[in-house]
């Protein structure tokens, strides 16, 4: 690789004559090494596109990668929906639920949150940080049994609301807004609203929030993504499978028990349906995964 | 302002509150869920029961109650199963958030029964004693004290690929002997990848079916204190039978249930399976294209002319102690496990082998299952060896047995060490747990 | 509120400058708070709570006390027992050894093939930029449980496709469960998931790299690979740090992997990682003591080691230095 960095540049010492030359010959080496990335990351993910078109029969006979005609997607999508009187269905539902809502009351949180830390100058104010960043260290596992019991004791459990409300701290999001504030917002704008006379909550929602809205695009779609894909949380607090998300929904179909055999093809099956919303979410969204965020204020 | 903003976070904190008040009172997920609120809102006019189970399909089963019986209502709630389901039970148990009735595995019983959860039925069903085989009453009572009802038994069977055995010349094994020659005979005759079978490591209660073949007791109890014998002569002769064929190469170390082994038994990789009277109902989900070519036969035996077998699982119905509708969870268990037109629902509709004598012959067990179309007297065969199957006394841990056992195993396996060096670990696990428990255990 | 009719009249009141300062310091004292609380509230109720709870369950356990052969179970206190059980067992420190291997193994790999990823996407005259890196995010799309499934399916040799194509070369296929290879098997789903997410982290941190320094370089003679040793890579600093520091949190939580893999095959136990081993307690043993202890004494080691590492990079990582 070092060979084609150094011929494309063994040029004379102007910089610009090597440009121009340069720019209609591809640079192999590295697109080489971002294909084959590519190739690693995503044919895995095609094998579950490929293996859901395999009916049960086919899934542990015919070779993985190559996808059947034989109108296996349509029997394990039909299979699928129907199972348990459309089951997927609703576990779709209920994570677009979780999700949705779940992601835009964090950002709500988060952005109040980390607007605070970030411009105002209170006793405190990094300690609660630190002690809210510490709360990535302790893990789900840890947290999920206690967690449930207390809910039980106001009757919470097995309710929506047990999934969503622990799903809306996040102290990675509040991170986030507070960097994000911080290099979004000048102090002198909020000083002129005060000088105006705005009051805080004014100032937070008319000059705060339209300055910091690409960072908490952002922010939605991470933690809209994190509640997608979130497993332990509500596997542990729901209890009647019509609340599943699909995650849940779809581990309950691998663990059927002892006499039951799992089933892969339905699991694989609902695997990629789920896979689909999220891919053509970054699709489309592509231009405001502002992750530049995470790299500390580079910017300022 | 920051007072606007106060009001503005207060206001948002009480939606909150009375949104959750109102979703739980919707959705009727207040504690005891359906136990207490009749629907009619007057009290005695109609009973919601709730059933935490796992059985397939049971839901189209229970309809048949359901239509019959307007002001007893029972809703199933399929939220996990065996293992997992003790612990949602335990726990929802613990937040006074239990149901009614409780479907629980033979082996899980004691947990419950030690935590307080279920209740003691002696006297509630001392009328239907006779509609069930000794063996399956046996596995869920406690000295003279019921606690849950049979549903389902599962005795253990040996099943194998006729079609290969005819290609390869084999004889079906009637003892164990001749099923380690018969191993031994495979790895000869047929292609380098094909085994007679495979040892699980993942499966303990596929073991402690063979054990009980074999005439262990891993757990007695005396007085009020146990005794326990995972390593007593029966097992560790039985660990060490699995443990030299094995090591020798003879038979497969693959678990079973995943995606390698479901396609072993898809291709005749794997040419016999030991395992219990629901195999059919495995297979049919797990090599569908295999139908017609398998047969079922008795287990092989320790003595020639011996008739003995195991159980692999099995499970029945739990009423709990903090049910505020006794003597309708009463009539509906009832119903549900001695009925005929419950039995043969069971059969139809969930694959079930029931554990009362009476739906072990019913019309619906006059067809072969789907998988063995080959064997019309399928379920006549398998109602005999219900009758010589043997369980025994399940301890208050067996969870931790049987966790220490996919441990044990595992390393076994992969260290190449002696099973009987499994089942010492075992045993001292479980004594040292019964022992931290609280339990009195003696040698 | 009793501020308020002061707040009221400070609004309606011509600013002042030098009297102005101090309504303004009233305001804001309180203000901070209030935005504040919402995620304090759910901090309190939903992570404090729980660890304090917790806490006190590690110190208390189901005993047996009398009432028939199979007893009635009561919970007691039962001071530091769990504890010193639970760190008594070597299977915990035999865990946490393993806990290690795994993350020396992934904590480089993950981040080594996010910037060179990264570095790749930013240099010029890459065709398909925008292709591969959709290509390399996509797995951040699949949640844990499903990407350990599939690369489950990818491992085992009789349904795996990677077998297949081996035997069609006529090579021996690779054994992903064995007593060593189980490490990168796992530790490889973990980096496949995660590659992406760092790699556009480090990618949109170069982005920022205003270009006057690449012309600067050129014109000293710089090739590309010198550009990206002495300029790129130190000001990725802060990035590279991040990711670091939230891929070893990662590690230290790592459970869905290998205990999707474990029903699979014979090399992972039940306590093959720590919190494995909670998890076991709690949902297969019935003990939530044990766990508790479990989970407070890791979390404790996890803290004392974040705090250690946060002290020493928090400089550089949370850019408080204006």
């Amino acid at each position: 690789m070092s060979d084609t960095l150094t011929t494309a540049t063994a040029a004379p010492k102007t910089g610009r004559a090597v440009r121009h030359r340069g720019i209609h010959r591809t640079h192999w080496g590295a697109t080489g090494i971002l294909i084959l990335g590519a190739l690693y990351c995503v044919l895995p993910a095609l094998w579950v596109f490929i293996a859901s078109t395999k009916s049960p029969g086919e899934l542990f006979t015919t070779f993985s990668f190559w996808p059947s005609f034989t109108g296996g997607l349509q029997g394990n999508v039909d299979g699928l929906l129907a199972f348990g009187d459309q089951a997927f269905l609703r576990w779709a539902l209920n994570t677009l639920l979780y999700a949705g809502l779940g992601s835009v009351l964090t950002v709500i949180i988060s952005a109040s949150a980390g607007y605070a830390l970030a411009k105002y100058r209170f006793t405190g104010r990094e300690l609660l940080f630190r002690i809210i960043l510490a709360g990535v260290l302790v893990p789900q596992v840890t947290l999920a049994i206690p967690q449930y019991l207390l809910l039980a004791k106001v009757g919470l459990t097995g309710t929506y609301w047990s999934v969503l409300l622990p799903s809306l701290i996040s102290p990675f999001s509040i991170y986030l807004c507070r960097i994000y504030a911080m290099a979004a917002i000048p102090d002198e704008l909020l000083e002129a609203g005060r000088i105006d006379g705005a009051g805080e909550s004014r100032l937070f929602r008319s000059v705060a929030l339209p300055l910091m809205l690409p960072g908490l695009i952002t922010v939605l779609l991470l933690q809209f993504v994190a509640i997608w894909n979130n497993f332990l949380l509500p596997f542990i607090m729901l209890s009647d499978s019509d609340k599943y998300p699909l995650t849940v929904g779809l581990y309950a179909l691998l663990n059927q028990g002892a006499s039951q055999p799992a089933l892969y093809t339905l699991v694989i099956t609902g695997a990629m349906l789920s896979i689909l919303p999220l891919i053509a979410l970054f699709l489309l969204l592509q231009r405001y995964w502002r992750l530049d965020l995470l790299s500390g204020g580079l910017k300022g | 302002m920051h007072r606007r903003l106060a009001s503005t976070m207060v206001g948002a904190l009480i939606v909150t509150t009375a949104l959750a008040a109102c979703t739980s009172s919707n959705d009727g997920d207040t504690p005891s869920d359906g136990d207490s609120t009749p629907a009619g809102g007057t009290t005695g006019e109609q009973v919601d029961l709730q059933f935490w189970t796992w059985t397939t399909n049971i839901e189209d089963v229970i309809a048949i109650w359901n239509d019959e019986h307007p002001d007893i209502q029972v809703t199933v709630d399929r939220q996990a199963q065996g293992d997992e389901l003790i612990t949602r039970v335990l726990t929802a148990a613990q937040a006074g958030n239990e149901p009614c009735l409780v479907h629980t595995e033979y082996q899980a019983l004691p947990v419950l029964v030690a935590n307080g959860v279920v209740a003691d039925i002696t006297a509630d069903f001392a009328g239907i004693r006779d509609a069930f085989p000794d063996g399956a009453w046996g596995l869920t009572s406690f000295g003279d004290q019921v606690f849950a009802i049979p549903q389902d038994i599962a005795p253990m069977m040996l099943f194998y690929r006729e079609d290969l055995f005819a290609q390869y010349g084999l004889e079906v094994p009637t003892t164990w002997d001749e099923f380690a020659a018969l191993a031994a005979e495979v790895r000869q005759k047929a292609e380098p990848d094909q085994y007679l079978t495979t040892f699980s490591s993942g499966d303990p209660g596929w073991f402690a079916g063979l054990s009980q073949q074999a005439g262990a007791e891993w757990w007695t109890s005396e007085g009020e204190a146990w005794r326990v014998g995972i390593n007593d002569e029966a097992t560790t002769a039985l660990a060490d039978y699995w443990g030299n064929l094995v090591s020798q190469g003879l038979i497969d170390d693959q678990p079973m249930y995943t995606p390698e082994w479901n396609a072993a038994m898809n291709d005749g990789t794997l040419l016999a399976w030991p395992t219990a009277v629901w195999g059919a109902g495995v297979l049919e989900g797990v090599a569908p294209d295999t139908a017609g070519l398998w047969r079922a036969v008795p287990m092989p035996q320790w003595s020639a002319g011996e008739n003995v077998t195991g159980y692999w699982g099995g499970s029945g119905t739990a009423i709990t102690a903090d049910c505020e509708y006794r003597e309708q969870a009463v009539e509906f268990v009832t119903w549900l496990n001695t009925s005929p037109e419950a039995l043969e629902a069971l059969v139809t509709i969930s694959g079930v082998y029931p554990a009362a004598t009476a739906g072990q012959t019913g019309p619906a067990l006059e067809q072969p299952p789907v998988m063995l179309p080959n064997q019309p007297d399928f379920y006549t065969q398998a109602s005999e060896i219900a009758g010589t199957a043997r369980g025994f006394t399940w301890g208050p841990n067996v969870n931790v047995a049987y966790n220490t056992y996919r441990d044990a195993f595992q390393a076994a396996i992969e260290g190449g060490t002696p099973f009987s060096g499994a089942i010492n670990t075992m045993q001292d696990t479980t004594v040292a747990d019964l022992q931290t428990q609280g339990y009195e255990v003696i040698d | 509120m009793s501020e308020t009719k002061t707040d009221a009249a400070q609004e309606l009141a011509p600013p002042r400058l030098r009297g102005g300062r101090r309504p303004r310091a009233r305001h804001a004292r309180s203000a901070p708070y209030w935005f504040m609380l919402p995620a304090m509230a759910l901090f309190t109720g939903f992570l404090l709570v729980p660890i304090i709870y917790a806490t006190w369950l590690s110190l208390r356990a189901s005993r047996r006390t009398g009432g028939g052969i199979l007893g009635q179970r009561i919970e007691t206190f039962v001071g530091l027992e769990n504890y010193s059980r639970a760190l008594s067992h070597p299977e915990l420190y035999a865990s946490l050894g393993r806990m290690l291997v795994y993350g020396l193994l992934v904590v480089p790999a993950m981040l080594g093939l996010a910037l060179l990823f990264a570095l790749m996407l930013d240099l010029p005259r890459v065709r398909m930029r925008s292709a591969t890196r959709i290509g390399i995010f996509l797995p951040y799309a699949v949640p844990g449980v499903i990407a350990s499934l599939l690369w489950g399916f990818l491992y085992l040799p009789r349904v795996s496709p990677i077998r297949r194509t081996f035997d069609a070369v006529g090579l021996a296929p690779p054994d992903f469960f064995g007593p060593t290879s189980i490490f990168f098997s796992v530790a490889n789903i973990a980096v496949w998931g995660g590659v992406g997410f760092n790699m556009i982290v480090m990618y949109t941190a170069l982005r920022a790299i205003p270009t006057e320094l690449y012309d600067a370089a050129r014109i000293d003679g710089c090739n590309d690979w010198q550009v990206a040793w002495r300029i790129k890579i130190p000001l990725l600093q802060p990035a590279l740090v991040m990711t670091g520091i939230f891929s070893m949190i990662a590690t230290l939580q790592v459970f869905t992997e290998p205990q999707t893999l474990s029903p699979l095959t014979n090399v992972i136990s039940s306590s093959w990682m720590p919190l494995q081993k909670i998890y076991t307690d709690a949902f297969v043993l019935n003990d939530i003591y044990s766990a508790a202890a479990t989970s407070i004494a890791l979390a404790g080691v996890s803290l004392i080691l974040s705090l250690i590492v946060l002290t020493v990079m928090q400089r550089r990582a949370f850019g408080e230095n204006k």
